[in-house]
């Protein structure tokens, strides 16, 4: 007979098995966001790439026109027909590098690798960062922001956007192409809570309950390892909020995270 | 080639990808230019128009660029058809292949003498499609006439 294996030993092992889980949910969340960022950046880049090239090419251009000195009646026609084109794409580049500001904004707000700390924040900058990463995922989905006027609240930002990330991605993707997505947001004197409402098919009554429990999934393997939400419980419960789950199959499902005003954490 | 204007229709939702795009065409080329930031209203205007080559965004609200290249194919057949895509919809690119009759697919971000080679290339297949169409109708009135003609013979010597 093999010895009894000592508890503290296992319990070691359960957290290390526990932590490994973790990562690889952040890892699919992580994975998710350079998608969507890789996506955003990519027409941006795209317009600049080209129009690099336009104006290159439109130098050589006006170059051969004033080689010999001499501009004919022609020639000033083609360099009309060239102002215009660098016209036309100096305008898009001042565009296009306002997209890429921005994007590199809501990722500041969404990340905060600087500022992994406690702070207080306004959790619309949080969800609004979330919903421009993940801009390609949208499409025909229509948003709808009901925000409340809500105070600030103290907590982990990035794990909190991480709690977003999933709850958002989660609903667009019970939705496919279209569909509607609400964001409702409201607080008292104590909490604030945010509530994400898709027009999926709703989860079934029977398998509700086991939403949050590691390795649920109706994904497959594919996405998130079935991770997100246990892992956005996780966070909500160290910051002593609430999450919680109602769905009408055929309707939709709607998720609400209940985060207290200042933070006291909670057990992880 | 012949000496008609050839018409490149550009269709992105993204009006810095249709500018830039103008732009280097109308730098480089002599094509006539039509840009569109929306697909349907890019189908309204091809009812009308008659254009060589039509280039296409993947990703549009509304319409994909699939759904939207199919629908160009009713309308204007002879026209070479091309998706621009993002690296990732690389598939979708080569379902399209089939269902749009696709003519070629660039990614996102394009190469601008690419793009160039392939809508001059594409312009040339959609001249050589209308020249084999205005033939076979050719051939085909030729070819009722000569019926006719064959009839009138066989009629007088009966």
């Amino acid at each position: 007979m093999s010895e009894p294996r000592d508890p503290h030993t296992e319990l070691d092992e359960l957290r290390r098995a526990q932590a490994e889980l973790v990562n690889s949910a952040k890892l699919a969340t992580l994975g998710s966001l350079v998608a969507g960022v890789a996506h955003e950046i990519n027409t941006p880049l795209g317009a600049l790439n080209s129009n690099h090239d336009v104006i290159e090419r439109a130098l050589n251009k006006l170059q051969g026109i004033l080689e010999d000195e001499v501009v004919t009646p022609d020639e000033l026609d083609e360099v009309r027909k060239i102002v215009r084109a660098i016209d036309g794409v100096l305008r898009t580049n001042g565009i296009a590098v306002e997209r890429m500001v921005k994007l590199v904004d809501s990722l500041r707000t969404f990340g905060r690798p600087d500022r992994a700390d406690v702070d207080r924040v306004d959790l619309h900058e949080g969800i609004e960062g979330t919903l421009a990463v993940l801009g390609h995922e949208i499409q025909d989905i229509e948003i709808v922001r009901d925000f409340g006027d809500i105070p600030a609240v103290e907590c982990y930002p990035d794990r909190i956007n991480q709690v977003f990330m999933n709850l958002l991605l989660n609903a667009l993707q019970a939705m496919g192409e279209h569909g509607t997505l609400t964001i409702r947001t409201r607080s008292n004197s104590t909490q604030v809570s945010v509530a994400i409402s898709d027009r999926g098919p709703g989860i079934p009554p029977e398998t509700l309950a086991e939403v949050f429990d590691p390795g649920f999934t109706t994904k497959g393997e594919r996405v998130g390892m079935g991770l997100g939400l246990a892992i956005s419980r996780q966070i909500v419960d160290q910051h002593s909020g609430d999450m919680e789950v109602e769905s009408v199959l055929g309707e939709g499902t709607t998720f609400t995270v209940s985060l207290p005003l200042d933070l006291t954490e909670g057990e992880a | 080639m012949s000496d008609q204007q050839t018409t490149v229709m550009i269709v992105d939702d993204e009006e810095m990808v249709v500018t830039s795009i103008r732009s280097f065409l109308e730098l480089e080329t002599s094509h006539r230019v039509r840009t569109f930031t929306s697909p349907s209203d890019a189908l309204d205007a091809l009812a009308a128009e008659h254009v060589h080559v039509i280039v296409a965004d993947y990703m549009m609200p509304g319409m994909d660029g699939i759904t939207f290249l199919t629908a160009t194919r009713e309308l204007r057949p002879q026209a070479a058809r091309i998706l621009l895509t993002g690296y990732a919809d690389r598939d979708n690119a080569i379902r399209a292949i089939n269902e749009a009759g696709l003519y070629h697919y660039l990614q996102k971000p394009w190469d601008n003498e690419e793009l160039k080679l392939i809508i001059r290339n594409g312009i040339e297949r959609s001249q050589l499609f209308n020249e084999l169409d205005a033939r076979v109708a050719a051939l085909e009135m030729a070819n009722e006439e000569l019926s006719e003609f064959r009839q009138k013979l066989i009629e007088a010597f009966l």
